[in-house]
């Protein structure tokens, strides 16, 4: 299996000669294709930096970011808007729907904003709908569905234009347990049978659980890597409660 | 008063957020009580009959107009309270959460309701009666009229228009706030802020079904307004008026609704690019849009009638005018006793006006008498299928000749047993029903003898010197028929050695104020018009015209380009969010500002384009009363308002492209949350 995304001793830094935090301090790691990798880390850790430099969204201020063969940290503003396009999916903590739209529309944009034509487009939005279980909501409105449907019509948005990578920040933290449940076992399926990469940042140690491989940051380094192996999914789980008590801190997010 | 004083702090507070509100609430008052007291403006003016009936023409013109403007004025006040209700659902809420009741909710609404309207009525009174002042100076001047000792000009009859328009209002806002306040939840108002809100756009099918209903509407309008033409103008205006109003209305309630229909259909058209997210943004906005593209749309319409309608008229006024005074001077003879009308014969103007003054020859180089007579025919003429009989001036043909002589225009010839017709206006649909009547060969007996005319005796001479056009049909028959007839009036029509104030002082001197004595020493009435006056006359009225219509027009188009940029910039931030999100998901900045474009360039574009229509009509409609004592040319006056209105639509319509685009842009940065 390639490696889709490679990190390498990227930095990060915020403020002015006076001031100076260092928000990232040499982070390097590898997702590989087919990957569902989850980042882990207390408020202030680093971890939405590092997201929001591996979506192109902020720059490093040092260390390099691979994706798909492609260094991000060389691109010009323009080719990587192109980039962010057509490499990425995105899946936000508070769903970030058009509450104008129908779900339908809202899949749907994501492929007409890249232009692509209509035949393709509705196949392909009843397709995803499928795998993610939101077919009967397909004529409704954001309004009209529950939380952890509207993350998975994000998740459908994310999916629909085979993205490289799908980052995901916080998916189930709008939710309840049950829609997350349902959500994060969507993404497992999503990576099963279209051989996705994700790369979710969560505080949710339950979460957590579903991924194959997590990573811990602390104070803007990689303090620890879990990986899920054979552990079934009640030992797994142990380990991950175990070193988030390490972390210190955020025990008190464990569901 | 907990209530009073919590209300007393809201507005202050209203005051600092809603400066545009209350600015064009006072502007409103203000303009719309100094329209309306024009009436009472005669009273520090010392004019002559033919200016206060200019300046009553101008008053009634106004009252029309202000059936339009007070139903603009009652939307925009509900319009933008829907803006201040929408903001403060969370403010009521919090009041309801303290432990406050509904009713006493309500009651803080009612206080603030009467503050708003009480002190933007009295702001706009102080106002409009300061301007209405002002606005009397300007009147006078433009009509050429002497102003009398200063007085303080106050009309009651505008004052209660006013406030019965603007209370009427401020009560139906009132209502709607203590309704969206009885009737919403607790847990609505806390969260309105929070929650987009969701209104139902009607099914696209139902908006088809409202799009057919409007399109009907407004051509049931348009067809009554053009059938009819000006004649129920005067009567069942309101008719067309309300179907056009609910039409455009529905036009605007299911235009989107519609559009969505019918692109849906075409996925192709659908699926491409921000398309559908476009329609949708237009779509989902449709409860506070459709209120105010309508009153946008209005107020485009009575904009673009105003300056176009105006101007067109101004102009076709003083080109008209010109004609209306063939001679530099006009004195006019007439009995007053209707009782001695079938006996009077008339007396020799030129040997009475001789001993007046420094005598006829002094200022005359030439003149020529002429006279009406009375005759026992009549000529019936039909008007839109009535029956109007109207009983002609009877002249000699050699009075004809000599007055069409002196303009240096040739004679007409007649048969023993023909009449000649001539009309003093020269617009088409009268000379139509002359030719109508002429063409059926129609005759009368006079003196004993049948006389026929035919179509080739038909003139559009101008007879006499006259401010005032007034239909008036002359029957010119051969002399020895009228030999002995009672005469109608005495004329005595003169020209000058030369233009100049020399001799036009002169003569009026003369003849301003004579009254002649006639044959049996009764008391006679005389008149005198002169070119000079009459030019006055009609230059004053036009450039009053042009300057109420120019004022209208532009303050309603400036009305029309506010509330389109604050309902744009009230939804900037709602708007942002979304177009933000377009970018997180990877639209292009083109393919974002040109969404942007297309959402503003319909919200100003579509009201633009329904009130040209409407305007079409209008126009027709207008031209159709100017017609009847002008003919008007709108075409050069309408260029001259359109690129007026462009101007400052234009304008507008960059200004909101422009700004949203600088707020959508900067919105647009930050990726994922750092909470």
């Amino acid at each position: 299996m390639s490696i889709i995304l490679k990190t390498m001793n990227v930095e990060k830094y915020y403020g002015n000669k006076g001031n100076l935090t260092r928000a990232l301090a040499g982070v390097s790691f590898d997702v590989r294709e087919g990957e569902y990798v989850g980042v882990m880390g207390a408020s202030g850790s680093g971890k939405t930096t590092l997201l929001n430099c591996i979506s192109t969204i902020d720059t490093v201020s040092a260390g390099h970011i691979i994706i798909g063969g492609e260094d991000i940290t060389e691109m010009g503003h323009k080719s990587l808007a192109g980039f962010r396009r057509e490499k990425l999916g995105f899946i936000f903590q508070d769903f970030n729907l058009l509450d104008t739209l129908t779900v339908y529309e809202n899949i749907a944009l994501a492929l007409t904003i890249r232009k692509r034509p209509a035949r393709e487009i509705d196949r392909r939005v009843k397709e995803v709908a499928d795998i993610l279980d939101i077919s009967d909501t397909l004529r409704k409105y954001p309004y009209q569905i529950s939380g952890g449907q509207k993350q998975r019509v994000a998740g459908a948005r994310a999916l629909i234009t085979d993205p490289t990578l799908i980052l995901a920040d916080e998916p189930t933290g709008a939710l309840d347990s049950k829609s997350a449940k349902a959500l994060l076992e969507s993404f497992r399926r999503l990576v099963r049978e279209k051989n996705a990469t994700i790369l979710m940042v969560t505080h949710d140690a339950f979460a957590a659980g579903h991924c194959d491989r997590i990573l811990f940051i602390r104070d803007g380094k990689l303090f620890h890597q879990l990986t899920r192996g054979n552990d079934s999914g009640k030992l797994f789980f142990d380990k991950i409660i175990e070193v988030i008590s390490l972390l210190g801190g955020d025990t008190n997010d464990v569901r | 008063m907990m209530s009073v004083k919590l209300a007393f702090r809201n507005v202050r507070k209203c005051m600092r957020d809603y400066t545009i509100y209350f600015l064009t609430l006072t502007l409103g008052v203000c303009i719309f009580y100094a329209f309306n007291s024009i009436d009472s403006q005669q009273a520090v003016m010392e004019m002559s009959s033919g200016q206060s009936s200019a300046l009553r023409m101008l008053a009634r013109i106004i009252g029309t107009f202000s059936v339009f403007v007070s139903f603009i004025l009652a939307f925009l006040i509900l319009y933008a309270n829907g803006f201040l209700i929408k903001r403060r659902k969370k403010e009521f809420g919090l009041y309801m959460i303290m432990g406050m009741g509904k009713w006493m909710t309500s009651r803080i609404l009612m206080w603030e309701a009467l503050l708003v309207g009480a002190l933007s009525l009295i702001m706009g009174l102080a106002l409009g009666i300061f301007m209405s002042q002002g606005m009397a100076v300007v009147t006078a001047k433009l009509l050429g009229a002497g102003l009398g000792s200063f007085r303080f000009i106050f009309s009651s009859q505008a004052l209660i228009k006013t406030l019965g328009c603007f209370g009427l209002a401020f009560a139906l806002s009132l209502i709607f706030n203590i309704a969206v306040v009885q009737k919403q939840k607790l847990i609505d108002l806390l969260y309105a802020a929070k929650k987009n809100e969701y209104f139902k756009a009607p099914r696209p099918a139902i908006s088809v079904l409202i799009f057919t209903a409007a399109l009907c509407c407004l051509g049931l309008a348009y067809k009554i307004v053009l059938s009819d033409g000006f004649i129920m103008l005067l009567n069942t205006i309101y008719i067309p008026v309300a179907l056009g109003a609910v039409g455009t209305f529905l036009f605007f309630f299911s235009l989107s609704g519609f559009f969505l229909r019918l692109l849906q259909q075409s996925r192709g058209l659908y699926l491409k690019n921000l398309n559908m997210f476009v329609l949708r943004q237009i779509n989902g906005k449709i409860n506070t849009a459709y209120v105010s593209m309508t009153l946008v749309c209005l107020m485009l319409f009575i904009s673009i009638c105003t300056l176009s309608s105006g101007m067109g008229l101004a102009e076709a006024l003083t080109t008209e005018m010109r004609e209306n005074a063939p001679f530099d001077a006009t004195f006019s003879v007439r009995t007053e006793y209707e009782a001695a009308s079938d006996t009077y014969s008339g007396i020799d103007t030129a040997a009475a006006v001789s001993g007046r003054g420094a005598g006829l020859s002094a200022f005359a180089a030439e003149y020529v008498a002429a006279r009406y007579y009375v005759a026992d025919a009549t000529i019936t003429l039909y008007f839109d299928g009535s029956e109007t009989i109207v009983p002609p001036n009877f002249m000699k043909l050699s009075d004809y000749n000599a007055v069409l002589a002196l303009q240096g225009l040739e004679p007409i010839a007649l048969g023993p047993d023909e009449y000649a017709l001539n009309c003093n206006m020269n617009t088409r649909e009268w000379q139509d029903m002359l030719r109508d009547y002429a063409s059926s060969g129609a005759e009368f007996e006079i003196a004993g003898r049948r006389l026929v005319t035919d179509p080739s005796k038909l003139f559009t001479r101008t007879l006499e010197v006259s401010p005032n056009k007034e239909f008036a049909v002359a029957a010119v028959v051969p002399d020895e028929l009228l030999a002995g007839a009672p005469v109608k009036k005495d004329f005595l029509h003169i020209n000058y050695p030369e233009e100049g104030g020399e001799y036009e002082s002169m003569c009026v001197s003369a003849l301003i104020g004579f009254e002649p004595v006639g044959p049996d020493g009764v008391q006679l009435d005389g008149g005198l018009e002169t070119r000079v006056r009459v030019l006055e006359y009609t230059h004053s009225a036009t450039t009053t015209i042009a300057y109420i219509a120019i004022y209208l027009g532009v303050v309603s188009l400036l009305l029309a380009a506010t509330v389109l940029a604050i309902g744009q910039l009230s939804e900037a931030g709602d708007n942002a969010e979304r177009y933000g999100l377009l970018r997180r998901i990877g639209a292009e900045d083109s393919m974002i500002n040109a969404a942007l474009f297309t959402q503003i360039l319909v919200c100003f574009g579509a009201p633009a384009l329904l009130a040209l229509v409407h305007a079409a009509v209008g126009i027709r409609v207008a031209s159709g009363v100017v017609s009847a004592f002008a003919e008007m040319n709108i075409f050069g006056s309408s260029f001259i308002a359109a690129l007026v209105i462009v101007a400052i639509y234009g304008a507008y319509f960059l200004a909101t492209y422009f700004g949203s685009k600088s707020i959508v842009s900067i919105s647009a940065r930050g990726g994922f949350r750092n909470e």
